[in-house]
């Protein structure tokens, strides 16, 4: 039940960001605030198809591929917003340190097909680790500015707290509010609306 | 052969016949009407094909692989039209409002065949409903396309994702409508209240004309 909940205040928060952001692509004709909208959009109906699955069938859906698929185009519209919002200014193979990003989700990756399904892992680690390289190879170039750092912090921030929440949900199962899972879903939906202010920021700069 | 291809050939056969007679820009319409009929069609058999594989209950079939081959099914037409004769983008995203009305159009002949037509309320639910849908979901790759067509890699990584996000509101869709009561009418009116949106919103801001 308390999963229900969750996932109920997550979508009432992402349909709302959906809102605010088309009436902003509407308003300006703006791509950014179009993919904006399809990020929140895709993740929203992620979370729906999995919380209807819940209500009317009492279980997980049987192939969990819809959803998978909806989030898997989250990551898509995120990265797609990250680089045009900031495009690369320096060769993307310059730097080490972007590539801890890529190193950290192929071994979670592992960890993780080791419990669970390989390819679905191995999708998520793909789409992850070009997040994580993206967001941390704009944040280490000295030429981008600050504004546009946010949104890069907030990337990184996001994908820390989806690994934190996966994590967790392979050590704790129980549906009690205590669980690690449900506090790391709340700071995930906390971090939503820090979208808007990110990009708008971006935008700006 | 089975009733579903009989019914093809029926609808086929005259649209077949206009594309020969008429001139390019009209051919090229009822060529995507066609190109939709023939990807539901397509669409029967390889959603059977996958449940028996997988052995999946009608339920799970109905929301969780109808949708995916739907909407590929759809989108293997555009993928075929932009590789093969490299068209603008208007002509594109026409392409795709246009393919998804063919699919409309067919499926619920298909339906009215199997289930008759005689309860109006039925019909209307069914032609504003599903009918509704799968133009929404044209729409939203339209409009998705729309916005990411500059560059080739990002039209390839976008229209990707806008499949992923329309599967999922199908999917979410066909839950919906095999609910009672206030859930089935939800659902019912969904695809409707975004198409009317779409004409709020978007109509002056997007010209495809």
């Amino acid at each position: 039940m308390i999963e229900s909940y969750e996932n109920a205040l997550q979508i009432a928060v992402l349909l709302v960001c959906v809102g605010i952001a088309l009436v902003r692509a509407i308003a300006g004709r703006s791509r950014t605030w179009t993919l904006l909208s399809f990020f929140y959009g895709s993740w929203a109906l992620g979370d729906i198809f999995w919380t209807v699955c819940l209500i009317f069938f009492g279980e997980t859906p049987q192939i969990s591929l819809v959803a998978d698929l909806s989030w898997y185009a989250s990551y898509i519209f995120l990265y797609l917003l990250l680089r045009h919002v900031a495009p690369p200014t320096s060769p993307l193979a310059q730097r080490l340190l972007p590539w801890l990003g890529p190193v950290f989700t192929a071994g979670m990756a592992l960890f993780f097909m080791m419990r669970g399904e390989v390819f679905s892992n191995l999708i998520y680690a793909a789409l992850m680790g070009l997040l994580l390289f993206s967001a941390i190879h704009r944040l280490v170039d000295g030429r981008r500015n600050i504004r546009q750092g946010f949104l890069c912090v907030l990337i990184i921030a996001f994908c820390l707290l989806e690994y934190g929440l996966w994590v967790s949900s392979c050590f704790w199962t129980d549906p009690e509010p205590l669980n690690p899972y449900y506090w790391f879903d709340l700071l995930l939906t906390v971090c939503f609306p820090f979208f808007l202010a990110a990009t708008r920021r971006a935008v700006a700069s | 052969m089975s009733t579903i291809e009989n019914i093809y050939i029926c609808l086929a056969a005259p649209l077949l016949l206009a594309i020969v007679c008429l001139g390019r820009d009209w051919r090229r319409a009822l060529s995507f009407l066609l190109a939709g009929m023939t990807a539901c069609l397509m669409s029967a058999y390889v959603s059977s094909f996958i449940s028996s594989a997988l052995d999946t209950d009608l339920s799970a079939a109905s929301h969780e692989i109808a949708p995916a081959v739907e909407e590929i099914m759809k989108f293997l037409p555009i993928v075929f039209y932009i590789l093969v004769f490299e068209p603008g983008k208007k002509s594109v995203i026409n392409g795709a409002f246009l393919v998804a009305v063919g699919f409309a159009t067919f499926e619920n002949v298909y339906f009215l065949t199997s289930y008759g037509a005689w309860e109006l309320l039925r019909v209307l639910i069914r032609g504003f409903g599903t009918g509704a849908m799968h133009v929404s979901c044209g729409m939203v790759v339209a409009v998705g396309l729309f916005f990411l067509w500059d560059q080739v890699w990002l039209r390839v990584v976008g229209a990707f994702a806008l499949l992923c996000f329309v599967i999922t509101f199908h999917a979410i869709f066909n839950i919906f409508v095999n609910q009672p009561g206030v859930i089935f009418w939800v659902g019912s009116v969904l695809p409707l209240t975004m198409v009317l949106l779409y004409l709020l919103l978007f109509r002056g801001k997007i010209n495809l004309s």
